[in-house]
């Protein structure tokens, strides 16, 4: 049985492509939760973990593309993106032989879609379209989204309870994230500090040097984030200090 | 004594060349200092001329000449700088020692020190920037006297033997002296005159020109036609005062005003064989009916002797129809109105193609109004297609009623030819619009319409108020996660009809560029003004992350009027 995840940001075609994935009786297929925009999108994805997302591609603030951007290589589903129209993506989907359905879907199509995504092992590389540096990081606070800009950001780190991010502004300190450390530091222009610590090099104002090779820095907006002592060597390199 | 008169007999049949010389173009050039070569060349020309027949007109006297040869070499460098000055005294000079005599070198370095002397002069106005004063006869006359003084100077130096030469400026000194500066004055004051003459000859030419292109401007804007030529040709014959005047396309008259009239009717075919060769060659034709014959080919006692006959070309110089000036027999054309003729031909031809520019941009207009109308945004029609399949599951009532809606918005947009509609008519049109956006966005998007009842029966261009709306949900509230409000509102104020469209998303945010470019926003604007004025049109206001208004103002018309 596979599990799916279904994004798009109208609520009808959230229920009709639901129905007709139900509806069909060729590939056993269960959609688990849908959800009407990328940032729910993402943090659903972090939960539950599906085998395939059902992607739209024009979204408020985060398009479906902008969102697959988002998404760890190595731990990513099965993507599925779903448009009404769009001329420029769907020549980059058919170039690259990615999984598209268009709507109003056909239900022909869809049982295609899904017998191929359930028969292929191949992994699709998506690089074509997420190579783009990010430009808005989809953060969840309490009760509410926060999108900071990349430059606003300060430290990221990841602890058990996920990845969270501190940012420069006042009311944007600590909003857990749900992208990796691995997405961020590859997207942006974060630095690695720590094994479980990303820093922006603009946002340093101190590195100050402890005992045993290790440092902390100190951020302009008085964070702090540990250094180790592998890191440390790339940071000196980085700023050039001997 | 009588050698004063006798000098002063000579000048006069001097001065007599001189004016007839005047008249002729050979003269023209000498009355500009553009110090242009063919100018330093023409008056090297003439005064060198002027120098040598100086001497021969001159008296012999003791082995002397008494002459006026200096006039020439001083105008020559009063008018044509040192260098010609030089070249004109130096060739007089030259002159003078090759008819011997005991003064002949001293006559010589004498010719060619007046020369320089003007030229020097000329220099000295020229650097000051007192062009005017090197025409006037009174500094001819003070030069001449310094230059006739230096001369005598020179002779008593160089000459051989003294006593004969000092006997020689006793005798001649005065009648030269006085003779050549009263030679160079009036043959200065002829040259003032031509300047004088031609420089309001040109002055009327610009003046008519001028008023000619003033009265005419816009009036082939909207397009090159009978009617509007005729109001050119009429302003042509006014101003011209010519015979008569008419212009022709490359088939037939559009116009006619003037002697003959009667039968030069408008749409006549063109029948003129010098009109059809002018076409055919996009030359000029002057028919002056003495070198070359005219005879009016409609009818053969019109009572039109002389035909200028002028094409009007576009800017790849072919040839878009004529302009014809016409002047009876018994009278000649004017060469006034023969260059005028010319002009007008140019100012016609800029006027023609301006206006065609003015009809292709309209047509631009119409045509990106169609491309508007026609081009449905396929995102919308798709996204609305899954939307009724989504709804058609739950409800099929509803589906039925947004196909309905779906198929009245396309029915709207179809209907190209309607140039304005009733606000009302507007209002249905978003109705049925966002019927089906508010059916997709369902969760997201409320829509608040508030226009003044007053305001149903006013006129607005098609197309205004929908894409206002259509902006509004598409580059608006759409990228908003939740809550999309847009609220479309509509007032009088001070007379004025204000339709406002506001979101709250404040996502639209150009600079005037972009709205400049953003082809549908244009459009609006565009024909908002087209239909009201300059003054009235569409403004945006973006707070960005609060709201973007669209606004739109135009004058209210009441019922009665």
């Amino acid at each position: 049985m596979l599990t799916a995840l279904v994004i798009d940001d109208e609520q009808f075609a959230r229920e009709e492509l639901t129905a007709l994935i139900e509806e069909q009786c060729e590939v056993a297929i269960e959609v688990i939760a849908t959800c009407n925009n990328a940032i729910e999108g993402l943090k659903k994805l972090n939960q539950l973990k599906p085998d395939v997302i059902f992607l739209d591609i024009q979204m408020p603030q985060i398009t479906g593309i902008e969102m697959l951007a988002m998404l760890d290589p190595d731990t990513m589903p099965k993507v599925v993106f779903v448009t009404a129209y769009d001329e420029y993506a769907l020549q980059a989907f058919e170039d690259n032989a990615f999984d598209y359905i268009l709507k109003p879907v056909e239900p022909n199509r869809l049982e295609k879609t899904l017998k191929r995504i359930q028969a292929s092992q191949k992994v699709d590389d998506y690089q074509v379209l997420t190579d783009k540096p990010l430009s808005l990081i989809p953060c969840a606070g309490f009760n509410r989204y926060v999108l900071l800009k990349p430059s606003e950001i300060e430290v990221a780190y990841s602890d058990p309870s996920g990845v969270h991010i501190i940012g420069n502004q006042p009311n944007s300190h600590e909003n857990s994230c749900s992208l990796s450390l691995k997405v961020l530091e590859d997207k942006t222009e974060l630095l690695r500090c720590h094994r479980q610590y990303l820093i922006n090099p603009n946002a340093i104002r101190e590195i100050r040097l402890l005992d045993n090779a290790l440092a902390e820095i100190i951020t302009s907006s008085g964070a702090v984030a540990p250094v180790s002592r592998r890191y440390l060597k790339v940071l000196k390199d980085r700023f050039q200090l001997g | 004594m009588e050698l004063i008169f006798s000098l002063l007999q000579q000048l006069s049949v001097y001065l007599v060349i001189a004016y007839l010389l005047s008249k002729t173009p050979l003269f023209m050039p000498l009355t500009t200092l553009s110090g242009h070569f063919s100018q330093r060349l023409a008056c090297y020309v003439v005064f060198s001329l002027f120098c040598i027949m100086g001497t021969y007109f001159g008296l012999a006297i003791e082995n002397a000449i008494a002459n006026t040869r200096a006039i020439g070499a001083v105008m020559g460098g009063l008018l044509g700088g040192p260098f010609v000055g030089f070249a004109v005294g130096f060739t007089g000079g030259i002159h003078r020692y090759s008819m011997g005599g005991f003064t002949d070198v001293a006559c010589a370095i004498s010719t060619t020190a007046e020369g320089v002397l003007g030229g020097l002069v000329h220099l000295y106005f020229m650097r000051r920037g007192l062009v005017e004063k090197i025409f006037n006869p009174l500094i001819a006359f003070a030069v001449l006297l310094v230059a006739e003084v230096m001369q005598m100077s020179i002779i008593l130096i160089v000459a051989q033997p003294f006593e004969q030469s000092f006997e020689l400026v006793k005798t001649i000194a005065l009648p030269m002296i006085i003779a050549n500066s009263v030679g160079a004055a009036l043959f200065m004051s002829i040259i003032q005159d031509r300047k004088t003459i031609y420089e309001k000859y040109s002055a009327s030419f610009s003046s008519k020109a001028l008023t000619i292109a003033e009265r005419t401007v816009g009036i082939l804007s909207s397009g090159f036609n009978e009617k509007n030529t005729q109001k050119i040709a009429e302003i042509i014959y006014e101003e011209t005062g010519v015979g008569a005047v008419s212009i022709t396309d490359r088939e037939k008259i559009l116009a006619f005003i003037g002697i003959g009239d009667d039968h030069h009717l408008p749409g006549t075919l063109i029948s003129s064989l010098h009109t059809k060769q002018a076409i055919e060659n996009g030359e000029l034709i002057f028919a002056d009916g003495y070198e070359v014959a005219y005879q009016c080919s409609i009818k053969s006692n019109c009572k039109l002797g002389a035909a200028l006959i002028i094409p009007l070309l576009d800017s790849e110089g072919s040839v878009l129809g004529t302009i014809k000036l016409y002047e009876p027999k018994q009278k000649l054309f004017s060469s006034l109105n023969q260059s005028l003729g010319e002009g007008l031909a140019k100012l016609l031809s800029n006027q023609i193609l301006s206006s065609r520019y003015l009809e292709q941009q309209t047509l631009l207009t119409q045509a990106e109004l169609r491309l508007l109308q026609a081009q449905v945004n396929p995102h919308f029609l798709f996204n609305a297609l899954n939307t009724i399949s989504a709804v058609i599951r739950r409800d099929p009532d509803r589906a039925r009623q947004l196909i309905q809606h779906l198929s009245q918005f396309f029915r709207r947009n179809l209907k190209h030819n309607i140039e304005s509609v009733k606000i009302e008519d507007e209002l249905q049109h978003i109705h049925a619009y966002l019927e089906i956006e508010l059916a997709r966005f369902s969760d997201r998007l409320k829509v608040n319409i508030n226009i003044d009842e007053q305001l149903l029966a006013q006129y607005v261009p098609t197309f205004t108020l929908q894409p206002l709306v259509e902006n509004a949900i598409k580059h608006g509230t759409s990228t908003l996660l939740e809550n999309g409000v847009i609220d479309v509102t509509g007032y009088l104020e001070n007379g004025q009809v204000v339709l406002k469209v506001i979101d709250n998303a404040g996502t639209y945010c150009l600079s005037d560029k972009e709205l400049a470019t953003g082809l549908g926003l244009q459009i609006v604007d565009k024909r908002i003004k087209n239909s009201f004025g300059e003054n009235f049109g569409l403004t945006m206001l973006c707070q960005p992350g609060i709201s973007t208004r669209a606004e739109i103002k135009f004058p209210f018309v009441s019922e009665n009027t």
